[in-house]
């Protein structure tokens, strides 16, 4: 592999008055967006239940930011990834602290703007916008990142974020159910797994594998307890489930397990008791589409839930909330060849990422959503894409065709990295909603 | 007569009973993700202690041939997961390989579909051996009734390559290997040995035994269920199934619903006998020959009621969320 | 049962109060920079025409881009289901509804219950709303009510060149300078703007009846080309900028009565 120059490819000269002064701007607007979300979802549900209140502490990331420090004084090593393919058992079972760190600040992006064209995914350009300033927390600690080639965006955030930590790259095939995808792919975690001892200097032996694994599967086992109980009439909001979904990506993980659980545990005491936390005919509504990032992605979730009529956000499919840890690593015999395989293909076959693509037109998705719209008792689908996702958008009328034939309302709602247009989504929303209210009461 | 039969039944009883303990031990420590493996393992070996006293008396022996070829016309290749001691014998090695953590080696599939072909030319070839060997001593006359009972009983015994097996390992005949008194035996073997014998001499016979019996012990060491892919028992089990006539008969299936499946491809991956049509076929009824019905797949699937073992439309067994980590291995 | 539509528009505020039904008055104020005000100034002088006060008012209902800003209102419903309310009161077969205002254009699709099925928003396009019109009367120096007439005189329309046809000033100068006549420009800018909104009605599905709201349903010129474009005939309301608050007023009955009905 090539000497990484020290001339940075990518990133400009900023002088560091200007970086001190943007990121301390930020971050304030950061922290208020953060209180006021978690301000907001307290309002809606004056019930909320108590057990939120450790995610709400986690959200502010400057808890989890401690954390980390303290263990990297210790020796830890802090691995950071930016799409759902990164094998985070490996990571795990080397000792070392796997975190996501795509960005969800608004204001960051126009920082990227600066280096890559606006019509780049604006998740993109906040990432980068955020490595300019040294806005998150989590980027900074990380002592390397794994790119997954999924998209072009992610391709070359990869490659600008070298300028400034070491990037390991995997690649991942574009057709996921052939023999040599599977090939390609297992040679890449084998790479990937030798990277991770080389960097944390552990070498990961069959026992440590199997505990990781048995720890991402425990979360599994909450994670879907909690969404299990999203199915009945509702007993938590929306944006409280899709909180803990998402803290599951920087938090400690056995502490997530457990904090969860504990909210389950509330959660079906609210069950019996009948406490619901808004009225049981409010229309239950499922997200689909490019991921929506804490805190100020939250924009949407926002409006549905604050809307009149109000909506409540019972089911997702979107790779930072529900397609985190829906699929197990299923592991047949407890051999460090099998755990490798069964990793391997979890983390390949089990994926509903339009980045794919496959002669059915991407069937495992349309089942998947059809399977929550059942379940879940979907009465309609928001379709949301930021601006200058190819994939998500192309995938749109897949997704219609097959929701018009089952007769539930779908609506594409495309928006950006940005505040402004608060007041028209606002509108989109409402309507969306007012058709469905009145869909129910016929 | 009866009390025969009282007597064979306490002591298959009390044989089962104390596995059974054990095994019931082991599986209410172990996770959701072995349970009907373990249970399986228990059924196969109470059925090879119950062929061991079904073998004592010869009536029994015709009474086996129509079970076993009967009733997988509507059980399907049930006989071929939970009854046949072949399949212990296997498994119990394969048992040993994962204690000594080696890797299990995979068959092309190309080639795995290839043998699921040849089986039948296989069946085909060991019954018609026997008559070839004929043409060594031919006999004095060739009619209809002197065939008949050549087939289930002359020296050649085409039939009992059927039975192959279902041999115990201890055997209540004079087995090929004797040691104190108890004789021995393999499934197969026997056969081996009878066909070697008309060619060469005993010294070779008893070498080519050997090297048959080491041969299927390391094949199954590194391939799971390796005689299952060619076995001809197998291919003449269930065999009027492949005809379209009859597809509708076996009453015991695996069933799939197709929105559930997220094509994770756990179902490929731990099939002793790699069968994929398990993945690849998007809803309904799965009817592949090549399925042994270890419902190892069914206990796999990570994603509740989405593969299922129906018995003539209920379901007997569903895959569910077994997210509970083993602590034993 | 007596109640009245609010729509909050971004130019103007349309009061309508309707009386079982019917429509009793309707009345209209500049938005200006206090909506709220122009919203009860609006509301005041209807209910003045019809001989009313604003206790005999059982329900108002808002509607329009600044719906929340009106406090008068007891509640509120979106454009859309304003529109298809409406639309299926005055036409009982109609099953598309476009509605384009001064700076936005809509379209709803809906069943023969008036029930929304469907709709689509453009506020993004300028040339797809009314303000572009104005902006193009002014730079041919035309009066807005004339250039309707003045593009039907055309035979042909001229082409405009830029993408983005918000840079039509530019292009209607140069235009002028290549001898190209009034009319036909006209023409070509009620082209362009029809083009616009029959994409966006596209992405709905067209599907007869057809109808046309909002105040430029009133402009012939703009017609003409969207009935052109759209390959059907399009049906138009007597008043066409007050559907919307009529359809807001539909609404408030609605709510009233089940109100009443507890």
């Amino acid at each position: 592999m090539k000497k990484q120059s020290k001339e940075k490819k990518y990133m400009p000269e900023i002088s560091q008055k200007e970086v001190q002064e943007l990121r301390k701007t930020i971050t304030t607007t950061s922290q208020q967006i953060i209180t006021e979300n978690i301000k907001k979802m307290k309002k809606t549900d004056p019930n909320r239940p108590k057990a939120m209140k450790y995610f709400d502490e986690i959200a502010d990331f400057t808890k989890r930011e401690k954390e980390i420090r303290a263990a990297k004084q210790e020796g830890k090593k802090v691995i950071g990834y930016m799409c759902l393919f990164a094998p985070i058992e490996l990571i795990l079972a080397a000792d070392a602290i796997p975190v996501r760190v795509n960005s969800g600040w608004y204001d960051a992006s126009k920082l990227g703007d600066r280096i890559v064209p606006v019509e780049v995914c604006p998740m993109v350009r906040s990432t980068i916008g955020a490595k300019m300033i040294a806005l998150s927390p989590y980027l900074e600690l990380s002592d390397t990142l794994i790119s997954v080639l999924t998209c072009d965006g992610m391709t070359k955030l990869g490659e600008i974020l070298s300028d400034f930590k070491p990037v390991w790259t995997m690649t991942i095939p574009r057709v996921k159910d052939t023999e040599q995808s599977l090939r390609l792919w297992s040679e890449e975690i084998k790479t990937i797994k030798g990277q991770i001892e080389e960097l944390t200097g552990n070498k990961i032996r069959g026992k440590q594998l199997k505990s990781a694994i048995e720890l991402t599967q425990k979360a599994t086992k909450a994670f879907r307890r909690l969404q299990e109980l999203r199915k009945g009439p509702p007993v938590i909001m929306g944006r409280d489930a899709m909180l803990v979904n998402q803290t599951y990506m920087w938090d400690d993980i056995e502490r997530w397990t457990e904090k969860t659980e504990a909210l389950c545990d509330e959660l079906e005491e609210r069950v019996s008791q009948k406490n619901w936390a808004c009225p049981p005919d409010t229309p239950r509504v499922m997200l689909t589409g490019t991921p929506m990032i804490w805190p100020d992605n939250w924009k949407v979730p926002t409006l549905v839930e604050e809307a009149n009529p109000q909506g409540i956000l019972v089911a997702d499919e979107l790779c930072s909330s529900e397609r985190l840890l829906f699929d197990p690593v299923g592991v047949d015999e407890w051999s460090m060849s099998d755990m490798l395989n069964a990793i391997a293909e979890r983390y390949l076959m089990a994926s509903t990422c339009p980045c794919f693509t496959s002669e059915d037109g991407n069937e495992d998705r349309i089942n998947w959503l059809l399977n929550k719209i059942e379940e879940w008792d979907i009465q309609g689908v928001i379709y949301y894409v930021i601006r200058g996702c190819m994939l998500y958008a192309m995938e749109y009328i897949r997704v219609k065709k097959v929701m018009d034939s089952k007769g539930v309302p779908v609506y594409y709602l495309d928006t950006e990295y940005t505040r402004e247009d608060v007041g028209q989504m606002k509108t989109r929303i409402e309507a969306f909603l007012e058709m469905l209210s009145a869909r129910i009461d016929l | 007569m009866m009390e025969l039969i009282g007597e064979m039944l306490k002591l298959t009883v009390l044989a089962g009973l104390t596995l059974a303990g054990i095994l019931v031990i082991l599986i209410w420590k172990k996770g959701l993700a072995t349970k009907v493996t373990y249970l399986r393992f228990l059924v196969q070996v109470v059925s090879m202690v119950a062929v061991f006293y079904l073998f004592t008396y010869p009536v029994w022996q015709l009474i086996i041939l129509i079970v076993i070829f009967i009733l997988p016309l509507l059980l399907g290749r049930f006989f071929c997961g939970w009854i046949c001691p072949f399949a212990l014998i296997m498994d119990a090695i394969t048992l040993i390989r994962k204690t000594v953590k080696v890797r299990y080696r995979l068959l092309p599939d190309k080639l795995n579909k290839f043998l699921h072909n040849f089986r039948y030319v296989l069946f085909l070839v060991f019954l018609i051996i026997p008559f070839l060997l004929f043409l060594f001593d031919p006999p004095s006359s060739f009619d209809t009734s002197f065939l008949l009972a050549m087939l289930l009983s002359g020296p050649f015994e085409p039939l009992r390559i059927l039975v192959g097996p279902l041999i115990p390992l201890i055997v209540p005949w004079e087995g090929p290997l004797a040691i104190s008194g108890v004789y021995f035996s393999y499934p197969y073997v026997q056969e081996v040995i009878l066909y070697s014998e008309v060619v060469f001499s005993e010294f070779i016979v008893n070498i080519i035994a050997w090297i048959f019996v080491g041969l299927t012990f390391v094949g199954s060491f590194f391939l799971r269920r390796v005689w299952c892919r060619f076995c001809p028992t197998g291919a003449s089990i269930a065999v009027l199934n492949r005809f379209k006539g009859f597809k509708w008969a076996p009453m015991l299936h695996i069933d799939k619903d197709e929105e559930k499946c997220t094509k994770c491809g756990i179902c490929k991956r731990v099939c002793p006998v790699q069968v994929t049509e398990v993945y690849e076929q998007k809803a309904g009824k799965i009817t592949t020959s090549m399925c042994t019905l270890c419902t190892r797949c069914v206990e796999m699937c990570p994603y509740q009621d989405c593969l299922k073992v129906k018995m003539g439309g209920k379901t007997v067994f569903r895959s569910r969320n077994w997210l509970e980590p083993s602590t034993i291995e | 049962m007596i109640t009245a539509g609010l729509d909050l528009g971004t130019q103007s505020v349309k009061a309508v109060v309707i009386e079982n039904g019917k429509v009793v008055s309707r009345s209209k104020a500049f938005s200006g920079f206090d909506p709220e005000k122009a919203a009860e100034k609006a509301l005041d002088k209807a209910l003045k025409d019809a001989n009313l006060s604003m206790s005999d008012v059982g329900h108002i209902t808002a509607t329009g881009s600044g719906m929340d800003m009106a406090t008068n209102s007891n509640s509120t419903v979106s454009m859309m289901g304003a529109d298809a309310k409406a639309g299926i009161h005055l036409f009982p077969n109609a099953r598309t509804i476009i509605d384009v205002g001064a700076e936005e254009a809509r379209a709803v699709k809906c069943d023969e219950n008036g029930i929304m099925m469907d709709f689509v928003v453009n506020e993004r396009c300028a040339a797809g709303a009314g303000a572009f019109i104005e902006a193009m009367a002014r730079a041919l120096e035309v009066e807005l009510e004339d250039m309707g007439p003045l593009s039907l005189k055309a035979e042909r329309a001229s082409s405009i060149n830029a993408s983005c046809v918000i840079f039509g000033e530019s292009d209607v100068v140069s235009l002028i300078h290549k001898q190209e006549s009034k009319p036909e420009i006209a023409r070509a800018i009620f082209e362009a703007m029809a083009d616009r909104v029959s994409s966006m009605v596209h992405r709905l599905g067209v599907n007869p009846d057809v109808v046309l709201v909002g105040g430029v349903a009133r402009d012939i010129g703009f017609v003409t080309s969207l009935k052109r474009k759209l390959g059907v005939d399009i049906l138009i309301p007597e008043y066409p900028e007050y559907v919307g608050a009529f359809g807001a007023a539909l609404v408030a009955a609605k709510r009233l009565k089940k109100v009443q009905e507890k």
